[in-house]
């Protein structure tokens, strides 16, 4: 991951309006139940190139098939417990994934076994 | 980066298969259209954090379904839990005279100061039910645990029970550091004014009615 990590920081707070010194600027909620899941600032912005299965699966999808798209943008977490409201799945291949703590609503990231720590896709949460 | 929390307290979810356990803990439902991914997975444990008395508490709440048709929950689940749900059906008899395999289960395994409450769940199912309420608080009493009829599906004093658990695990964490801290002894340890008022509980919480 160090290649990701280098794109950590600042640099990229000119165009981000939600990234303030590298970290998240708002709360970060559930897109569909407003749940807050990350105070302001716990996050670190990042970038990175990361498929991420589809929250929906279709049903007539083929059997085995997961339904994933690439996300770009992330808010790195070092520490579980600075999540606020946070779902832990089981862990498939290496992978916890996460889901909203009252919905159920995800992945919304995902947890690396390895490192023990989670990233959050920024385009499955909403700013507040 | 500095802590941003006062306490971290482990709970486990605990009793037969199919009392509602996972239901507590996972709220998905389906449409007839799209399966969602994350409950085809399942979830392991959730982070929740709450305010108790002004101080913020993080809860991480294991399930541990699948784990119980081994009868026994392996002692892996229980190190560290500081508290532990005992879930039954009130709709199924055995899954509560289980209660009692479960508290001793309990005792083998894990730490012997852990908290317990005993839930009697899926009280909507009214007209199915096995096991009166009367009955639960009589179980409750012969081992001194709390307990509360809960029905996941209409979120019925879920939310309560685990105020309730947190707060009598606080509770017992300020009693056993008051204790290594006596008032008047070194500067420095935190320690709980007197006369500091006490905060209320969330309303909706005061209404409902436990042992």
């Amino acid at each position: 991951m160090s290649e990701v990590e280098n794109k950590e920081g600042p640099a990229e707070e000119e165009q981000k309006d939600y990234v303030q010194d590298g970290r998240n600027k708002y709360v970060v909620k559930c897109k569909f139940c407003g749940s807050k899941m990350l105070d302001k600032k716990s996050g670190k912005y990042m970038e990175a190139e990361k498929e991420l299965p589809l929250m929906r699966q279709d049903n007539n999808r083929k059997e085995g098939e997961i339904q994933s798209e690439t996300i770009k943008e992330f808010y790195h977490v070092e520490n579980m417990y600075t999540f606020e409201n946070i779902g832990f799945t089981h862990t498939v291949a290496n992978h916890k994934y996460l889901s909203c703590a009252d919905c159920d609503a995800g992945p919304v990231g995902y947890y690396d076994m390895d490192t023990k720590h989670s990233y959050v896709a920024i385009s499955r949460i909403v700013h507040s | 980066m500095a802590k941003t929390y006062d306490y971290l307290f482990k709970l486990l979810l605990i009793g037969d298969s199919g009392v509602g356990k996972t239901s507590i803990l996972f709220r998905f439902s389906e449409d007839a259209f799209n399966i969602s991914f994350i409950s085809t997975i399942g979830i392991d444990f959730k982070i929740r954090t709450i305010d108790l008395d002004g101080k913020k508490v993080k809860l991480q709440i294991w399930d541990t379904a699948g784990q119980e048709r081994f009868r026994t929950i392996t002692t892996a689940y229980y190190r560290g839990s500081m508290g532990i749900m005992l879930v039954y059906d009130v709709t199924n008899e055995k899954s509560f005279e289980n209660i009692k395999n479960w508290i001793r289960n309990i005792e083998e395994n894990a730490s012997a100061d852990v908290e317990k409450m005993i839930l009697g769940n899926k009280c909507d199912l009214d007209s199915k039910r096995q096991v009166s309420k009367e009955r639960g608080e009589q179980l409750a009493i012969e081992y001194q645990i709390k307990f509360v009829e809960t029905s996941a599906k209409d979120s019925l004093n879920v939310e309560y029970a685990f105020y309730t658990l947190a707060r009598d695990i606080k509770a017992k964490m300020e009693k056993k550091q008051e204790a290594s801290n006596p008032p008047g002894g070194r500067s420095g340890a935190h320690q709980l004014k007197a006369n500091e008022p006490q905060r209320k509980p969330t309303s909706w919480l005061s209404r409902c009615s436990v042992l």
